[in-house]
Formats: C-alpha cells, structure tokens, sequence
C-alpha cells in the first residue's frame, strides 16, 4: 500500500488537482481518498461521486489539524487495507506542521501567488514533491524566480508546475505515485516533529493572563492524567483533550468518559 | 547538459478515438516559428506537453519526440533545475513589487548567470521596441501598462530564460508590435510556438499545424502569399499602434497612410 499526503494552504489547489490525478490512477489501482479539514468540506462526497472511489472526511474541529491527521492515520490504514493508494488531503494549517510521514510520499501543494516560498516551513521544506499551481497567473521570468526559491528551501524537491484548471501536472505526479515505495508493514514515521501544545491556552483557556492559564493548565493536568488518552472517541469526543476542554469549559461532565466512570466506581 | 536543441522532431500518435495520425514527421528547427491552431479542447495543450516532456510514447497521445534526431538523454526529461519551454501565458501584468532593473537582476540571479550591466540595458531597449511607451529601469513592474509588461517579458525570456523552446498562448490584443516580439525571439535562435486564433500571427509562422479531436490532421508550410498577407495585416496593426501613440501624445490625426512597405526578403539560415 502506498501512502500519499497532499499538503497546502486553503485555496492553493490541492483537491483540483488532485481530482486529476485520481483520474489518472482509478483504473489501475484500488484508490481510498480522504480529505482531513478544519471545520466543513464535501469534497470526499463529490470524488466519491463522480470517480466512484471510496472516500471519507475527518474535520479537526477544536485539534490542531496536523495532531489529528497523525492520530488518525493508524486508522484509516488499518481500514483500508484492501487498497493500492490511499490519498490524504490536508489543509496543514500554520506552516510550522508537516503531516508528512517517511514511509509515504509527501506533496505540497504551492500558490505561486502566494509570496516568498521562504516563509513557509516544513510543510513546503520537507515535501517530496512540490506541486506549484496557477503559474498561468504571472510571468515566465516570476515563476523561474519562484522555482529557484523554491529549491534553495528545499533542494531536494522534484517540482511539477501543475494547474487545477487544465490538469497540466497530473500525469507527472501520478507518475511520481507509481514509483513511490509502500509504506510496508514496520512502523510509520513523522518526518517532522509536532508542535509543542503544553499551556493551559490549550486546554481551551480564553482569558489572556498568566495566572489564568496556569490555572486552567494544572486542571487540565489533572483530568490528563486519568483519562485514557486513547481517542477512543466513547464520550462523544474525537479527542481526550478534546474532552477535557468541554469539562473544563462545564460543557461536559468527567463521567461521561467510561474510563472515568469505572474508577469512580471502584 | 549543454547539448545544445537544434532540431526537435514529432513522430505521430494517436488522436482522442485512438485512430493514427496521418504524417510522417514534423521537424522543428531553431529560429523557426511554428503556429498550432485548431478549435478549443482539440488537443494543443497535449501537444505542447508531449514536447516539454520528450515524449517516448509514454503520453497519452503516443507521440514520440526526437531532440537533434535522436531519442534524448533521460537527463533531459528529469532534471528539475531546467524546462525545456518557457513560456507566455496570457497573464499581462507582473506581481512582483520592485523596479525594473532590480526584477531583472533578481531573474539572472535565478538564473545563476552573473549580472552584467548591459544584458539588462539590452533586454529593456529590447522591450521598448516592441511597445510603443518607454520603459526605463527604474519603472516599477507593478505600474507597467499591459503592454509594457507584456513587451518586457517577450524580451526578458528572449534574453534571459535558457530555456529553448518558447510557448506563446494568445498573445494578440497586447497592444505591442507582435511582429517585433516574434523577431527578437527568433534571433535569439529559440524555437517558437505559438497558440493562436491571431490571423497575422498565424500567418506569420514558418508553419502552421492543426489539430483536431487530439491528432495532428494537417501540418502546412506558409505559403508564399500567405506571409505577404501576413505582412500586410501586420502593417495594418502596426499603424493602428501608431496612430494610438499619437493620440496620447495629443497629436491630431489629419490624414490616413495608404502605403504598406513590401516585405523585406530575409536572409535563408
């Protein structure tokens, strides 16, 4: 099974060309799309559609986009293992992520538009591919500038200039899946690491003082430390933290996590 | 790496129903001019991107394309520092905020030549050939005219891209001598396609090669009396141009020019 993680702002092109290259491998290979988002998106339902493939979504919600993606792809690789290609969308969100894992192939999906390729970090940094789009927007001499930038970030990087609108760049990266290697059977792993998310501000906290978030951090600890921490998705929530947040906000009670309820009891 | 494109050749495919192309093969040599005309959706796209990948039968199409007459290093194909064609879409305007001496030093920078003083005074009297309002170096790109920016990036990728092959996508209704622009890139000795529906642009090329339902159908050479025809309609927007560069200086336009000079014969490379 080969693993393929599309990454990029919202609005750069990723699900259009995606769209394109799903053509170009959905007769040939047992497709799985799955599009991670924050808060809404129908995109699977339309793949799904009109490519007759199976697809699903998995929108982040209160987590940070890129945590939820690592904690789902277990997951979606365990149900899915009738498939040839899964292909994973994502909108990585502040550019600090990168929701690429080593095993798989890691594409960024990048706005020519949309300014210094510089700024951007291991999300553009430690892609495998670079797929820049709409270069049909500005000059030759701009897009030769931007793809020199683009290799001083990231020297390694086979860039294919792709456009949503034609398809041009399709074949290319559908290419570049095909001689991608599968993810096998060992253990997968993050090609960067994650954000540290350790204060009480991520605990759901909105007040901005430092006593307050201290606070709010020591009662997040607490709940941290006997909820399962498993995802397990029982109380309603997608996450334990998730969770914890809602109590800590009164919007939930602890028993509502079973795990919780059984030592009370005891 | 510094094989030099002298001649790439077209073996034929298949169009869209799968049926063979009816030719043999089409050369394209450098320096020559080359129109791909044919209704929306007929296949230029594909065309274009069988050359730009050197297609080996591999494309969709199954064309097979030749550099200097023989099947190309994979080099070619996959390096990702260098494309084979540059081209001009129909974006008219730059995005970049800076001057025009500076966006051209950056661009060579990118490039990996070294700035030299004089290729960037060249490409800007260059472009002021092919517009008819001045640029001068310390313009910003961002208040450049449609027509300026459009002669300014006909010249720059003439002068500074290495790429060989240029690809221009409609260029007509830019307000610039389009005849100029096509000339200044033919004597940089690339190889230029053009995809238009312009009747004196397409008029205007070596050849001209159309397609229909994703095959080649018909490859013609320009005829001699097409280039005259050629000629005069680009005379004709020429005029046009200039009469329009009076009218913003504020002249008055008292009589009308009948006289269309004949076509220079050019020297056969």
């Amino acid at each position: 099974m080969k693993f393929v993680i599309f990454a990029g702002t919202p609005g750069s092109g990723k699900t259009s060309i995606i769209k394109y290259i799903i053509n170009e491998l959905k007769d040939n290979f047992k497709l799985f799309f799955t599009k991670f988002d924050c808060l809404h998106t129908s995109d699977d339902e339309f793949i799904s559609r009109k490519y007759k493939i199976p697809a699903s979504k998995k929108l982040a919600g209160e987590l940070c986009p890129d945590h939820y993606t690592a904690l789902e792809i277990p997951k979606l690789i365990k149900e899915n293992q009738d498939k040839d290609i899964i292909i994973l969308e994502t909108a990585g969100l502040c550019l600090r992520c990168s929701p690429y894992i080593k095993e798989g192939l890691g594409i960024n999906v990048l706005d020519i538009t949309s300014g210094n390729p510089e700024r951007y970090g291991p999300i553009l940094t430690q892609a495998d591919i670079v797929a820049i789009s709409k270069g049909d927007l500005i000059s030759q001499a701009e897009r030769e500038i931007f793809r020199a930038n683009v290799l001083k970030v990231n020297p390694k990087a086979k860039i294919v200039e792709v456009n949503g609108l034609t398809g041009e760049g399709a074949i290319d990266i559908a290419e570049y899946i095909k001689l991608c290697s599968d993810i096998g059977k060992e253990k997968l792993h993050l090609k960067h690491s994650m954000p540290s998310a350790v204060c009480g501000y991520c605990y759901g906290n909105r007040i901005i003082n430092e006593k307050e978030v201290h606070q709010r951090y020591l009662a997040g600890k607490e709940l941290k430390k006997i909820v399962p921490n498993l995802n397990c998705g029982k109380c309603g929530f997608k996450s334990c933290n998730e969770f914890i947040r809602a109590v800590l906000d009164k919007k939930a009670k602890k028993e509502e996590c079973p795990f919780i309820k059984q030592i009370k009891k005891k | 790496m510094n094989q030099e494109i002298k001649k790439i050749t077209i073996l034929p495919g298949v169009d869209k129903l799968g049926k063979e192309e009816n030719f043999e093969k089409i050369e394209i040599k450098k320096g020559e001019v080359v129109a791909i005309v044919g209704p929306t959706g007929a296949g230029k796209t594909q065309l274009l991107y069988d050359i730009e990948k050197i297609a080996q039968k591999d494309t969709r199409s199954k064309r097979e394309i030749l550099v200097n007459d023989k099947i190309p290093d994979k080099e070619w194909r996959f390096n990702p520092k260098r494309k084979l064609i540059a081209s001009l879409a129909q974006s008219m305007n730059f995005l970049t905020d800076m001057s025009v001496e500076n966006f051209l030093k950056l661009h060579l920078g990118a490039r990996g030549k070294r700035t030299r003083q004089g290729l960037i005074k060249e490409v800007i009297k260059e472009a002021n050939e092919i517009t008819g309002e001045a640029i001068s170096p310390e313009m910003n790109l961002l208040n450049l005219s449609g027509g300026q920016s459009r002669a300014l990036m006909v010249s720059d990728v003439a002068n500074i891209s290495i790429s060989p092959i240029i690809l221009i996508d409609e260029i007509e209704n830019a307000g610039i001598r389009k005849e100029k622009a096509i000339e200044i890139l033919v004597e940089e000795n690339k190889i230029v396609l053009i995809v238009t529906h312009d009747p004196s642009l397409a008029l205007s090329a070596n050849k001209r090669i159309i397609i229909k339902n994703g095959g080649i159908v018909k490859v013609l050479n320009t005829a001699l009396k097409e280039k005259g025809i050629a000629h005069y309609l680009n005379w004709i927007e020429g005029y046009s141009l200039d009469i329009r560069e009076k009218i913003r200086q504020g002249k008055e336009i008292k009589n009308i020019e009948i006289y269309c000079e004949p076509i220079k014969s050019k020297k056969l490379t």
